[in-house]
């Protein structure tokens, strides 16, 4: 469609004004975590810092059990991501692969799974932890949050292996590979990938997860950064330039992960792969 | 549960179209079973942590399951008593109330930005767009957290930067203005913090349907001398819908259940000003160890999460977006 230069210009300078908006928390954060706190706490009209400061950082890393809270935030995301990929791609496989007796059913039940209101089950799934003694323990968050990232893993998975053409493994059959060693060989390699891409959204989501990390766990060791994000206020007063450090902290991984994906993703790995 | 940033790109992710010949092939030869082999262990875990919680928290909408019974392990049968105390507890309709309205202004906006955004997007040299797309995957990255403690201290009653810059700008009478002191004002904010994090993922999906409709329509309606409105009207409106559709049920599920952001911001508070459902079946259960009663909050969201569930999931297999 053509624009005139002058509708051109003019949704440019809109175009930058709403990118501006979007920003605006991130940089607000981002330099409240760096302005000394007389600076925090003054009337004074700061759109831009005026002195640096490297302190709030010292003091979010510094603070009590920081270390324990991000050790147990990366474990229990780490482990559920691996649970949700083994057994995702257990399923995705044959979803794509196979055809056989029910599998529109199974594939309905992954997209019905997909869409469970988590939120919703806060309350069997605390009964059922309770009774399992897992309350308070940290297998607890590990087990909700590889049921809610697992659906969802193995559909988009499936997607990708369905990607993959099947000529690539029949050819390494005929070339001598037993069925198991052409999927190792062939597809899995193919396959890094969609697993980098659904791993990172299902460790996004466990970084993220607040609700029943709030309700699961009760000793303050056993808190992860969200909880401790949210009680970040009460623990240090109301200390704004140490919250927006250890926000920015909390928010490093996850924009570096966003990327990574951005870059993994690239289309056509397997384009002019098999002439035909 | 899964969060906006993550929820959103998750979604957001086409499963990539392989060619047909990747699809089903019947594989000959041993291992009939083989296929439900390899599928058993994740269906185990789905039965037991997602199919097993579901009939639970049925069961137990049904039972009187206070810290006594908890601690006894007596199981007390009430039939539809904790519907009945739900039901007929006006603070429930207002929680309710508060819900509805609040998913649906969220649903509203973020579907009106998104759709503007993505229209924009297309009208914009590369620099530009790309500054605008990496200003939204940003905005989109953004741990919910993270988000919500910048929100409450640009929202600050003495130090945030919105009231200085409301004073800057003559308007003295915001002067140390409390933004949370009000249950409504509270949620309109929670809903601008909702509305900023969801907005890339429906201005990335209708942008990606605006850019996959062909060049040749435009400029066939264009020599036809159609206006931009009347263009829009014709061309770009029918290419989108199906997906502005598919995108603002997701929107509907993931604000109606929300409850990191309204917990963290306020509490549901003040005086339950923002209490909406998913806080409410949080207060009940696990603040005052009513677990029957909250069981019965959560069987009532859930019985409308349901309805509006397979409205989605009809509507997204006539669209043929997924092939089961």
């Amino acid at each position: 469609m053509r624009t005139s230069r002058g509708k051109r210009i003019g949704f440019s300078v809109v175009a930058v004004v709403i990118g501006l908006v979007f920003l605006f928390p991130v940089y607000w954060m981002v330099s409240s975590s760096v302005k000394p706190n007389i600076d925090i706490l003054s009337t004074n009209y700061d759109l831009f810092p005026s002195s640096f400061t490297v302190q709030h950082f010292i003091d979010a890393v510094s603070a009590p059990d920081f270390l324990i809270f991000l050790r147990n935030s990366l474990f229990v995301s780490l482990s559920a991501v691996l649970c949700s990929l083994v057994f995702g791609v257990l399923m995705a496989v044959p979803l794509a692969r196979f055809r056989f007796k029910g599998r529109r059913g199974f594939l309905l039940l992954l997209l019905i799974a997909q869409l469970t209101p988590f939120e919703a089950m806060l309350i069997p799934m605390y009964l059922m932890m309770r009774d399992l003694n897992l309350l308070n323990e940290l297998p607890s968050l590990i087990l909700v949050y590889f049921a809610a990232t697992l659906p969802f893993t193995a559909w988009t998975l499936r997607g990708f292996v369905h990607g993959i053409p099947v000529d690539l493994e029949e050819s390494a059959m005929v070339d001598g590979c037993g069925r198991w060693q052409a999927f190792r060989r062939v597809t899995l390699p193919l396959l890094g990938p969609g697993l980098v891409a659904t791993a990172v959204y299902g460790f996004i989501t466990a970084w993220n997860e607040f609700l029943y990390a709030l309700v699961f766990m009760q000793d303050t060791d056993k808190f992860t950064l969200p909880v401790w994000l949210s009680t970040f206020q009460s623990v240090f007063g109301t200390d704004w330039g140490g919250t927006m450090a250890a926000s920015t902290l909390f928010t490093v991984p996850v924009v570096v992960f966003f990327l990574i994906v951005q870059r993994n993703l690239v289309a056509g790995v397997t384009a002019g792969a098999v002439k035909g | 549960m899964t969060a906006v940033s993550t929820r959103a790109v998750a979604e957001h992710l086409p499963p990539p179209r392989g060619r047909r010949s990747a699809g089903p092939s019947r594989r000959p030869g041993r291992g009939k079973m083989l296929p439900y082999l390899l599928m058993s262990p994740a269906l185990l875990a789905i039965a037991a942590l997602l199919g097993f919680p579901a009939v639970l928290v049925l069961i137990t909408s049904f039972q009187k399951l206070d810290l006594g019974e908890l601690v006894t392990g007596r199981t007390v049968w009430v039939g539809f008593d904790n519907f009945r105390t739900v039901l007929s507890d006006p603070g429930f309709w207002t929680d309710t109330v508060h819900t509805i309205v609040f998913t649906a202004g969220c649903v509203l906006a973020t579907m009106v930005v998104g759709l503007l955004v993505a229209l924009l997007l297309t009208k914009l040299g590369k620099v530009v767009r790309i500054f605008l797309q990496l200003a939204l995957v940003l905005a989109w990255a953004m741990p919910i957290l993270a988000a919500t403690t910048v929100f409450q201290w640009m929202f600050d009653a003495h130090y945030g930067i919105l009231n200085k810059t409301l004073v800057k700008l003559g308007l003295t009478g915001f002067t140390n203005h409390s933004w949370f002191n009000s249950g409504f004002s509270t949620l309109v904010i929670i809903g601008i913090l909702i509305v900023w994090q969801a907005t890339p993922f429906v201005a990335f999906t209708v942008y990606a349907g605006l850019v996959s409709i062909p060049g040749e329509i435009y400029e066939a309606s264009s020599l036809d001398g159609a206006s931009a409105w009347q263009t829009f009207r014709s061309v770009s409106w029918p290419g989108v819908r199906p997906i502005l559709a598919l995108t603002a049920f997701l929107q509907v599920l993931w604000d109606f259940k929300v409850f990191t952001q309204v917990w963290a911001i306020k509490e549901g508070g003040p005086d339950g000003g923002s209490t909406t459902l998913p806080v409410l079946q949080y207060l009940d259960g696990i603040a005052d160890n009513h677990f029957g009663t909250a069981a019965a909050v959560s069987v009532l969201m859930i019985i409308i999460i349901v309805v509006i569930t397979a409205l989605y999931i009809r509507m997204l297999i006539r669209s043929q977006e997924v092939d089961l």
